[in-house]
């Protein structure tokens, strides 16, 4: 079982308060090394220089939306394989569609509680410690 | 004229003049956002959670909610061509109103007011908190609101419920 206080990730989301609120359920979970960014550009950048192991980002983005940060992570060949989730609204149907062809790790549908963005990362990293 | 009303849950967005969106606000919270330049503005009208057993709602529930209201109704703006950075908001509601309810009214207010201040979007009017209900009426193309006094206690819809993902059991990827 992975142990959250090993897992580093970067939270992506244009709303202030979205980014505290999901940073806060995380520390929660027991994550210490929480990093955040308004904006996939800078997130990019980020993760690049300083690699991280989870990525959560919001869909809908202005300059560039969360489809294309994935597209943009997943051709990388340093970063490529960096476990992506994505935060999108209840009618985004087919954008989720698209998350997964482009090889998205999980999804989470707003507004959401801390339990199942838990539950979420566990599909992915498996029980958390 | 003509009139866009919005309950609970619900957002309008209007990027036409002569068109007014309204509400009925007890111990709900009705943001108006424009954005002078696009000449665009929407209304949202929630409440941020339901009231336990004990009449409290845990801040986490309350955020969620309330979070999401707010983003459905940036995103649709600036889908539409308003710019985060533009946006001016009015504040109304978030009256105590029903007996029973503690003081919820004040927790969404305090919401609203701290979303605007975290989110560095100005508050350019508000009307916040008392015992009174509210009609709130926003000509959206313009960003003029205004909003009077309802004597008789409103009859609130119970919140509505916040739906499961839609994708569970329909679209399980994972």
């Amino acid at each position: 079982m992975p142990a959250a206080a090993a897992i580093k990730v970067m939270v992506v989301d244009d709303q202030t308060s979205m980014r505290a609120m999901i940073r806060r359920a995380l520390q929660d979970l027991g994550f210490k090394d929480v990093r955040d960014k308004p904006g996939a550009i800078e997130a990019l950048e980020s993760i690049k220089s300083d690699r991280v192991h989870l990525v959560i980002s919001d869909f809908n983005m202005p300059d560039m939306d969360g489809l294309q940060f994935l597209e943009a992570v997943r051709k990388d060949p340093v970063i490529g394989k960096t476990v992506f989730i994505m935060l999108t609204g209840s009618a985004d149907k087919e954008i989720v569609q698209k998350a997964a062809a482009l090889g998205v790790n999980n999804y989470v549908v707003k507004p959401f509680a801390p339990a199942a963005l838990k539950e979420k990362i566990e599909r992915v990293f498996g029980e958390l410690t | 004229m003509r009139r866009v009303s919005i309950v609970q849950g619900e957002n309008a967005i209007v990027a036409e003049p002569e068109v007014l969106i309204s509400t009925l606000l007890g111990s709900c919270v009705a943001a108006c956002l424009y954005d002078p330049v696009a000449k665009l503005g929407g209304m949202n009208h929630f409440l941020l959670g339901e009231p336990g057993a004990d009449h409290r709602v845990g801040m986490n529930e309350m955020s969620r909610y309330g979070l999401h209201a707010m983003e459905l109704l940036i995103n649709g703006m600036m889908a539409r061509g308003a710019m985060r950075s533009r946006l001016r908001a009015h504040l109304y509601g978030g009256g105590n109103i029903v007996s029973g309810l503690g003081s919820i009214g004040s927790s969404n207010a305090a919401f609203a007011r701290r979303f605007m201040a975290d989110e560095g979007i100005e508050v350019a009017h508000s009307d916040l908190g008392g015992t009174s209900a509210r009609k709130v009426e926003f000509l959206a193309y313009d960003g003029r609101s205004r909003c009077s006094r309802v004597a008789d206690r409103v009859p609130e819809l119970p919140p509505i419920p916040v739906s499961l993902p839609s994708s569970v059991g329909e679209l399980e990827l994972f």
